[in-house]
């Protein structure tokens, strides 16, 4: 049988996606007075090379429910918001060190070191308040659907979620065993997609049984892509961006590593078949992305978005 | 009626304090469980849990008194300006921005763990203070907070807390210290109002919004926030020059050692000292169309940051 995700032009999807999440994005962060800030809080969101994962697997699933687009898209804004701070603040010199990233000089590297840490500091609010200023209400999305939301990212960033991965990653979780390697991998990646999936479900309108299957979903999703890239860099010999110290390869080997990989993407598969009986061929771009994950069949060239954002505020 | 006035005299200020913070303290407690991974969480609770008056949450509970709300409808807000007030300090301290080894007369969070864990820390606070707040879960059963008075409530905190508020307070701090040349008062008000004022300005609107308050009663609530949150740092800069460290709880004398603009260098010690009894004096004017009672603890709460001795 020929896979249904052979039907679905997921390129297309993804790339119209991004560039109106970029435009979205560029909005939502004028330069105002102090105008340093904002500037540092634009470059570290809108890098052109980014692939705008989360807000699209976000509006996805609001979609596939049966959302309106508009109602998952201040929320798919607010993730990458909350993604771009993350980022920022594990490249400060006293955490990764990275002065690169997206082949870009790091925030700290381009606007110093006290105004990363506040350009963070300042992004995880802006998306808060992003969600709650842009989000339609209270049709057609439900009152309690915002709260709910605002409590899964503060979550999904917090001390049990991405803040817990970063810690765990630089405490050395490098030689650890498979199932650390593993907390790191789902701490670090996998509660970004998680929320993903869930705030784009909430919005949507999803059950609570629909809720929790997007929740699975997404975590294994965001666990096999990392995985994925693993297994990518160790094949290169080592060669590759470092996302992280962990390295699921090294700690159990590449056959192991390869047998989880198709291990986690029959489970995210499982996981919409539910949606599957129920919604049809809408459960297809959340198909393809599961695909997408371990075979990375296409690049990106997005149109307008290859020189990155504009810092000045100006485009 | 007439008895009012000695009512109002006769409030335990001290006692109610007090009474608060256990209250607060034990909800901070409770929010933040040791989890895994151990670490972050001791470095969040040994900030959070420091001590303090906790003069944030508490004006957060005494505005939703005011607008005629329970405790327990504001304490998820009042936890929540706690936890952002402690990752500014967390975040202030580090190396790359104020470089401060004390605070509240303990090691500063980097000092006791380190960098890293002070920077995730500071995030995991920031993360959970809108989680907190945000929590349907958090709020009474019965309904008397509802989902759109959350939202707004979150709105609110974050606008106060981006760019826009308390990290464009600490924005024009860090450039102005940067800068050697002094700033002149308008400058100096725009770093108070926004490093300081915000955060207080943040407690007493959220608290009047879980309360229920009415739009007209949430901006003379704001006002008066404003007016204290300025007197509070003016007030701060005079003890700096007049106390010693031990005195304080944190260095003394740091502002007068560096270049930075405090109130006593701009205005002199005796013009800040009229500046504060200014700001009293109108911060005490915007309560007086509220229930006479019911406002005493925001009245001494403004006497007690103007004649505070730390």
């Amino acid at each position: 049988a020929s896979s249904p995700a052979a039907a679905f032009d997921l390129r297309g999807y993804w790339t119209s996606l991004i560039s109106e999440i970029e435009t979205a994005l560029d909005v939502a962060i004028p330069v105002r007075f102090p105008q340093r800030i904002h500037q540092a809080m634009r470059h570290a969101v809108l890098s052109g090379s980014a692939k705008r994962a989360p807000p699209v697997m976000c509006v996805a699933a609001c979609e596939l429910v049966g959302g309106h687009r508009s109602a998952a898209f201040p929320a798919a804004c607010a993730l990458e918001m909350v993604h771009a701070a993350s980022l920022v603040h594990d490249d400060l010199p006293c955490m990764d060190a990275a002065d690169l990233r997206r082949g870009r000089p790091s925030t700290h590297a381009l606007f110093g070191v006290g105004m990363a840490v506040l350009a963070g500091d300042a992004l995880f609010p802006l998306a808060f308040q992003h969600i709650v200023t842009c989000t339609p209400s209270p049709d057609p999305v439900p009152p309690s659907a915002v709260p709910r939301v605002l409590t899964e990212i503060a979550r999904a960033v917090g001390s049990t979620g991405m803040a817990a991965g970063q810690f765990l990653d630089l405490s050395g979780a490098t030689a650890a065993s498979e199932e650390e390697v593993l907390v790191v991998l789902e701490k670090k990646f996998g509660e970004m997609a998680e929320c993903s999936a869930v705030c784009g479900g909430l919005l949507g309108g999803a059950s609570d049984d629909e809720v929790e299957a997007l929740r699975r979903y997404g975590r294994a999703v965001g666990v096999l892509y990392q995985l994925v890239d693993d297994v990518i860099m160790e094949s290169n010999g080592g060669a590759g961006k470092m996302r992280s110290n962990a390295s699921v390869v090294r700690a159990v080997g590449m056959d192991r590593a390869l047998e989880m990989v198709e291990v986690i993407r029959a489970k995210a598969k499982k996981e919409l078949e539910n949606f599957r009986d129920k919604y049809g061929n809408k459960v297809l771009p959340l198909y393809s992305f599961v695909d997408y994950a371990v075979e990375r069949g296409f690049e990106f060239e997005v149109e307008g978005a290859a020189n990155g954002g504009n810092v000045d505020g100006n485009s | 009626p007439s008895a009012e006035p000695a009512v109002a005299a006769a409030f335990d200020f001290k006692g109610y304090m007090l009474e608060k913070a256990v209250a607060v303290n034990s909800a901070l407690d409770a929010a933040v469980p040791l989890a895994h991974p151990k670490r972050i969480h001791e470095a969040m609770r040994y900030s959070l849990l420091a001590g303090g008056k906790r003069v944030r949450p508490v004006l957060c509970l005494a505005a939703c008194d005011v607008a005629g709300g329970r405790e327990s409808q504001a304490m998820p807000a009042a936890v929540a300006v706690e936890m952002i007030h402690t990752m500014s300090l967390i975040h202030d301290d580090l190396p790359c921005m104020d470089d401060d080894d004390l605070r509240r007369g303990r090691p500063s969070c980097h000092r006791a763990f380190d960098e890293a864990t002070a920077v995730l820390a500071g995030d995991a606070l920031l993360a959970l203070a809108f989680g907190h707040l945000s929590d349907l879960t958090c709020y009474p059963a019965d309904g008397s907070v509802s989902p759109d008075q959350i939202v707004r409530a979150v709105g609110e905190l974050a606008r106060c807390v981006g760019a826009e508020g308390l990290v464009a307070g600490q924005v024009a701090d860090l450039e102005a210290t940067g800068l050697g040349t002094p700033v002149n008062q308008e400058q100096l008000e725009f770093i108070h109002l926004h490093k300081t004022a915000v955060l207080l300005e943040a407690s007493v609107v959220i608290g009047a919004i879980v309360g229920g308050a009415s739009d007209d009663q949430i901006e003379r609530l704001r006002k008066y926030a404003r007016c204290i949150g300025l007197l509070f740092q003016v007030v701060d800069d005079i003890l700096d020059v007049t106390k010693s460290s031990e005195e304080l709880g944190k260095t003394a004398g740091k502002d007068l050692a560096s270049d930075k603009t405090t109130y006593p260098k701009l205005l002199g010690l005796e013009k800040s000292r009229e500046f504060a009894e200014e700001l009293l004096k109108e911060s005490r004017s915007q309560l007086s169309g509220f229930d006479a009672i019911k406002i005493a603890p925001l009245v001494h709460l403004a006497d007690y940051i103007a004649y505070r001795q730390k």
